[in-house]
């Protein structure tokens, strides 16, 4: 409970700082919320465009994908406030030593090197894909007890994509350079906007099973659609723990081959 | 408090060949040599002892650092500080130690100095009696009291360093490692931070661990000297022992009123180094002889000024650095 403790009051110093530093830059912050909002708006757009034209993607219609996408962005939204900038920055960390400190911290080093970054701007927007997910969420309309599971499977979606993309970065510790692997962790969240029903049988093997994106959204949002059987949850489950795994490891193996830049 | 044995680093480090043909061939092809930064280096520090890590550039004395506060893990060797085996990371260890990196802040650039200690407050939960009492104490110690709310990118050099120091100790280490501290300063700011440092070590009976190429901090802080060439330790000893080096000579400044005759035998014995117009000497003179032997000059020349030495190991280092093989065997 010390434990849970301490890191909650750290990471309120983490918000505290990050409110203070974005807001020393006005311009940049207000700029910031005007990127997220026109992402959202984009995104939404998009999907409605296109159901001008077909009365069905799959096995949904309008409402259900705009829900679909609305979840996504209630996923997105929490990932660019909470996490995104933190794996922009590991690169310059590694690169000019400041690694150092975080390793120096008494906290774990990678909950201070990914978690450390709050984009203020997007935190206040967080009220924007969640009431579009509720605006759907009605329209289609959700039983109770999918409402109740509804910011549950966020989470859960949540937290496969933080796995995969913290997966993803660990191989920053031998790339160095982190464009490659950013800009590539960017197709893959483009690609985990889309439901699985929407690619053909090889990429969504591929996609589901060695590189579990598709399952960040599909499974639970067909869960509380019906369209999809609960045990596909359990897919998402394997998938977040197996990835766990996988980034300690590399995390622990990069760590013993980090050399630290020269001061 | 602090103990290696056999402590080694290699790194290996990737030659590139120059031009276009290099670097298409780096692509495929490299070639890689090995680079001892520290060898089979063996160091016991006690506790509440300062010790100044000398040497070159690229001596090895960072990566020594480093690896003693668990930075970096270490080829092979053991270490040993606070009770803690570095490379573990313990959150304990880490509770126990501090690093200054001179030319490195871990300060955030974009925030007030203040935001940066309630942060460094809650990962070290420090009480917020104790915090009030600490920040207090030091921001008045270092006089940066009124500076504690501006940004970090409007501070001077010397004022950024001071907050620097404060965010190091604010946990109260037991050990504190300090890397060039007080490089790019000027010198009122280098002494107000030397100061500081003495008497807080004094105070808290820290041990701490500073490297520098100041000679000035070595000099007025570090009761005990480690020298670190290629890597490996040349001298550890009191920082009278390796003043004492060279032998036990005194090096003396002498002003003239007018140049005195140079071929005096009187000079020949003392290894005289004339300015261009003669008008001044060092001269390097046996502690044993030196009260007779200036007696002598003072009768016989028209002496206006004498300066003696005031940078004994500043001396010391600069010859070492030169000719290594000066450095007695056995240290």
């Amino acid at each position: 409970m010390g434990t849970i403790i301490k890191y909650a009051r750290i990471y309120r110093g983490f918000i505290n700082t990050c409110i203070s530093q974005a807001t020393s830059f006005r311009l940049h912050f207000f700029l910031l919320i005007f990127m997220d909002l026109f992402f959202y708006i984009s995104s939404l757009a998009t999907v409605d465009f296109i159901f001008d034209y077909v009365p069905m993607i799959g096995p949904w219609n309008r409402d259900q994908f705009l829900f679909f996408i609305s979840f996504m962005l209630a996923i997105d939204q929490l990932h660019m406030t909470f996490v995104s900038e933190g794996f922009w920055s590991f690169s310059f960390e590694l690169r000019t030593g400041h690694l150092d400190f975080h390793l120096l911290r008494p906290a774990g080093t990678i909950f201070s090197v990914f978690f450390r970054h709050i984009r203020a701007g997007s935190l206040l927007l967080i009220f924007v894909p969640w009431a579009c997910l509720i605006w759907f969420g009605m329209k289609i309309p959700l039983d109770p007890f999918a409402w109740v599971l509804l910011p549950c499977f966020v989470i859960a979606g949540l937290i496969l994509l933080v796995s995969f993309e913290l997966f993803m970065t660990m191989f920053v510790f031998w790339t160095i350079e982190v464009y490659g692997i950013n800009f590539l962790r960017i197709q893959f969240q483009q690609l985990s906007r889309w439901p699985a029903f929407a690619f053909k049988p090889w990429p969504r093997r591929i996609f589901t099973f060695v590189l579990p994106i598709l399952l960040i959204g599909t499974p639970t949002t067909g869960v509380l659609l019906g369209t999809s059987p609960w045990y596909a949850l359990l897919y998402m489950l394997a998938a977040t723990l197996i990835l766990w795994g996988l980034v300690r490891w590399l995390w622990l193996t990069g760590l013993k081959s980090y050399e630290s830049a020269s001061s | 408090m602090i103990a290696c044995r056999n402590l080694s680093k290699s790194f290996r480090i990737f030659e590139k060949k120059p031009g276009l043909s290099g670097s298409l061939r780096q692509l495929f092809k490299r070639e890689y040599r090995s680079s001892h930064a520290v060898d089979s280096f063996n160091l016991e520090i006690g506790k509440g002892e300062f010790v100044g890590l000398l040497g070159p550039n690229g001596a090895g004395k960072t990566t020594l650092m480093k690896m003693l506060t668990g930075i970096i893990v270490p080829t092979s060797g053991e270490a040993l500080v606070a009770g803690h085996q570095p490379s573990k990371r313990e959150i304990p260890f880490r509770k126990k130690i501090a690093l200054v990196m001179g030319q490195k802040s871990q300060l955030w650039w974009d925030i007030p100095a203040m935001d940066s200690f309630l942060l460094l407050q809650r990962y070290y939960e420090i009480e917020e009696k104790a915090f009030r009492k600490r920040l207090g104490d030091l921001s008045e110690l270092l006089g940066v009291t009124n500076l504690l709310n501006v940004h970090i990118r409007k501070l001077s050099l010397g004022e950024r360093m001071k907050m620097e120091l404060m965010a190091c100790i604010l946990h109260e280490p037991d050990v504190v490692f300090l890397d060039e501290p007080t490089i790019g300063l000027d010198v009122i700011a280098q002494k107000n931070i030397r100061e500081f440092l003495g008497s807080y070590q004094k105070q808290k009976n820290i041990t701490v661990v500073l490297t520098s190429h100041y000679m000035a901090d070595v000099q007025s802080l570090c009761n005990r000297i480690v020298l670190i060439l290629d890597g490996k330790k040349r001298f550890d000893g009191s920082r009278s022992e390796f003043e004492d080096i060279l032998g036990r000579e005194k090096s003396i400044s002498l002003r003239f009123e007018h140049a005195p005759n140079i071929d005096d035998h009187a000079w020949s014995k003392m290894d005289p180094k004339w300015s261009n117009n003669n008008f001044q000497v060092e001269l390097r003179i046996p502690e044993a002889t030196m009260r007779q032997t200036l007696a002598d000059i003072l009768l016989r020349f028209p002496v206006i000024d004498v300066v003696s030495e005031k940078m004994a190991v500043e001396r010391v280092m600069e010859t070492l650095l030169k000719r290594p093989e000066l450095i007695p065997e056995s240290r």
